[in-house]
């Protein structure tokens, strides 16, 4: 048997680490590098080239080199988030069979956890490198705010790229545990995780070896890939400004634009000001190739980002009155993500919560150990292996009812696993099926919220309406996945589902993708 | 024996017992704790009964079993840790129903909300005036807590709630003018 790995699959970074000796630490390539670019570039036929190696193609070939594919992750084709990626990227998005998005590159077609399981497979290696071991198990982390089917898209990535996926743990918690096991504290922590592409605050209380969720939220559509995005428009009118020529139609230009608002974004993190030169960003009419050359400062961008920022505070205020708390009552407050380096971030965090966030953890690898912890204390017979992490749901989970409401049936912040029954009968006479439409989210109207799936009951018994009582029983894992089953109220037969509208890879899906299987 | 040995034995025989057993000897707390005890007796719980110390055993009934337990340990929390669920569930008790119901949890939501003024628009472009009026009362904003009072009311004229807390508002906003009044130093504002 193998062992068990954490890791950190991010939006733009992936890390693996591994608890030896009793310590959680980050494992490193070849190169030494510890945090991997999460871009997987296609080449002609099956070449597929993974990290940094992958991101140096972004500049020349960006319609073969998929970056931020998680942003995808059991998203519908018709969803805003692949509208919003259709127009930033310049590969193509494909409808699946299920009316998932998928990922169209170099004349193919791929499930977006096919992509993903290209860079856990890289991660697995990297890890094999590092130890000499067989890896065969992983802890994997997601934001805390994704939903049954984004869970189960990172599930499936894990299964394509030959990896047991011995639990998803959210973000954030990982991140509490890195901080607090075997460290005997007493206290709540905020932590503050603000990625590549989401934004998760989650409240802990830390009772020793105990790790309780009392609240999270989030936001997936806000992350750093926003913040490059703000700075690349802002480059963009300088552009325009300057040249009298509009990028907005020009992919490639906007690509590259992006590149060195990210590069200058990093920059500000030490510097108060940095030159920002990009050559040849575009051709004009007459074939001129034009460059850019300006100078971005710290104010400039304050003034961009800043709102930015705040959308993330409104966020908190839900996530601590969710928790009944006041920011003045968090005892220490962890930073996560790499967007935290960030020194503008930094301050207003600190402003925020009234008090200086723990410095002593790197906000890149921070993920990736508490993922390694679990998974020890998941294969470990250690007796001191035993932290219990108690996590919550982070959405509503309800079902429709008349007139396109919901009736909510695991409210948000609810410990798991848990689960929760509801009796469904008939509406006619002789009627033989019955439909469930199963929704995430907060809002009291379905059309607001994400649909899971429609789950029938079917080959009911013919008889009046309302003699037919389904127990319909909606389980939560502790991977935070939901699980239907029925039983007719009376006999305690089990009653068949069939599932409709689901965008969910099928099993045989899964396994026809497994990577083993294909010989990669 | 080692302490994973003892809680699948542990665990067995408590899986068998818990069709038996009401939410207060899950948790093992007396029906008349206080609220806290509720939430440590959770914590305690959670720390003995947690499915995923025995993980490493790969022990699938084992793991089963544990899931069970503790997804009633989860169940039964979320119950008593809410003062109107916990009522609604010592009165099901009383008739020998072990188990929260849809009608006890819907009659507890509704206890809720009769407690909690927050909850007491049902249209929702009342809702959207009672919030900001709640909001300026908090602030002690009365004029435009009326204001925004009434125009609630157009939209939900029924609610008995609403012309309750339009009293309440009246009177302060007239108690405020009255300060206003007495004081020399007074500024108009236009």
């Amino acid at each position: 048997m193998g062992i068990a790995v954490g890791i950190d699959l991010g939006t733009s970074n992936s890390v693996v680490a591994l608890v030896r000796d009793g310590t959680a630490e980050v494992l490193q390539d070849g190169a030494g590098l510890g945090v991997h670019p999460s871009v997987v570039a296609f080449g002609y036929g099956r070449s597929v080239v993974v990290g940094a190696r992958a991101r140096e193609q972004l500049s020349y070939a960006p319609d073969s080199t998929v970056t931020s594919a998680k942003r995808l992750m059991g998203r519908r084709y018709n969803s805003e988030e692949a509208e919003r990626m259709r127009r930033n990227v310049a590969w193509g998005i494909a409808a699946g069979p299920h009316g998932d998005a998928r990922v169209r590159v170099q004349g193919r077609v791929l499930a977006v956890p096919e992509v993903s399981a290209h860079i856990l497979a890289h991660m697995k290696s990297v890890a094999e490198a590092a130890t000499g071991d067989v890896v065969d198990g992983a802890v994997i982390t997601v934001p805390a705010y994704f939903n049954d089917q984004q869970r189960q898209a990172t599930r499936d990535a894990a299964r394509i790229a030959g990896l047991e996926c011995l639990r998803i743990i959210n973000e954030p918690t990982a991140a509490a545990l890195a901080y607090g096991f075997g460290q005997g504290r007493r206290q709540h922590v905020a932590v503050y995780d603000l990625g590549g592409g989401t934004f998760d605050i989650s409240i802990l209380r830390l009772d020793d070896d105990l790790f309780e969720v009392i609240s999270t939220s989030g936001d997936t559509f806000l992350g750093g890939d926003d913040f490059d995005v703000t700075i690349a428009d802002h480059l963009a009118g300088i552009l325009q400004q300057e040249t009298g020529v509009d990028v907005s139609e020009n992919l490639g230009a906007r690509i590259r634009l992006r590149i060195a608002a990210e590069a200058a974004k990093r920059a500000l993190s030490d510097a108060d000001a940095v030159d920002v030169r990009v050559p040849s960003v575009l051709k004009d009419s007459g074939g001129e190739s034009i460059h850019l050359s300006t100078r971005v400062d710290r104010n400039m961008v304050r003034q961009l980002v800043t709102p930015l920022i705040q959308r993330t505070f409104v966020v908190c205020d839900d996530a601590l009155s969710q928790a009944s708390l006041t920011a003045a009552q968090v005892d220490a407050v962890l930073l996560v993500g790499g967007m935290t380096r960030f020194p503008l971030v930094r301050e207003a965090v600190a402003h925020y919560f009234g008090k200086r966030p723990f410095a002593h953890l790197n906000p890149d690898e921070v993920v990736a150990l508490g993922a390694a912890i679990q998974a020890n204390s998941l294969t470990s017979f250690t007796e001191a292996a035993g932290a219990v992490l108690l996590d919550v749901t982070p959405q509503t989970l309800g079902v429709r009812t008349v007139g396109g409401f919901v009736e909510p049936l695991v409210p948000r912040n609810s410990p798991i696993p848990t689960q929760s029954s509801k009796t469904f009968h008939t509406a006619h006479d002789n009627q033989t099926e019955v439909r469930i439409s199963v929704f995430q989210g907060e809002s009291r109207m379905t059309t607001d919220n994400e649909l899971l799936g429609e789950f029938v009951l079917e080959g009911l018994e013919p008889a009046p309406r309302g003699v037919v009582r389904i127990e319909v029983t909606f389980a939560i894992d502790a991977d935070g996945i939901v699980h239907v089953t029925a039983e007719d109220s009376a006999t305690r037969v089990a009653q068949s589902l069939r599932i409709e509208a689901s965008s969910k890879l099928s099993h045989e899906e899964v396994e026809q993708m497994r990577f083993d299987e294909l010989g990669f | 024996m080692d302490a994973r040995t003892r809680m699948v034995i542990e665990i067995d025989a408590l899986h068998g017992l818990l069709p038996a057993l009401d939410y207060y000897r899950v948790l093992q707390v007396d029906q008349d704790c206080a609220p806290d005890a509720v939430g440590d007796a959770f914590r305690t719980e959670s720390r003995r009964l947690h499915p995923d110390r025995l993980a490493a055993l790969r022990d699938a009934k084992a793991q089963g079993q544990a899931n069970d337990v503790y997804r009633l340990v989860n169940e039964a929390y979320r119950c008593l840790k809410d003062p109107e669920k916990r009522a609604r569930y010592d009165q099901l008790l009383t008739v020998g129903t072990l188990r929260m119901t849809d009608d006890a949890n819907a009659a507890a939501q509704a206890d809720k909300k009769a407690d909690d003024p927050e909850h007491a628009a049902t249209d929702p472009n009342a809702e959207k005036f009672w919030k900001m009026a709640l909001r300026d009362w908090k602030n002690k904003s009365y004029k435009s807590c009326v204001t925004n009072i009434k125009f609630a009311i157009n939209f939900e004229g029924e609610n008995e709630v609403f012309k309750e807390w339009l009293v309440k508002a009246e009177k302060a906003l007239e108690d405020y003018e009255a300060t206003l009044e007495n004081n020399p130093y007074k500024l108009r504002i236009v």
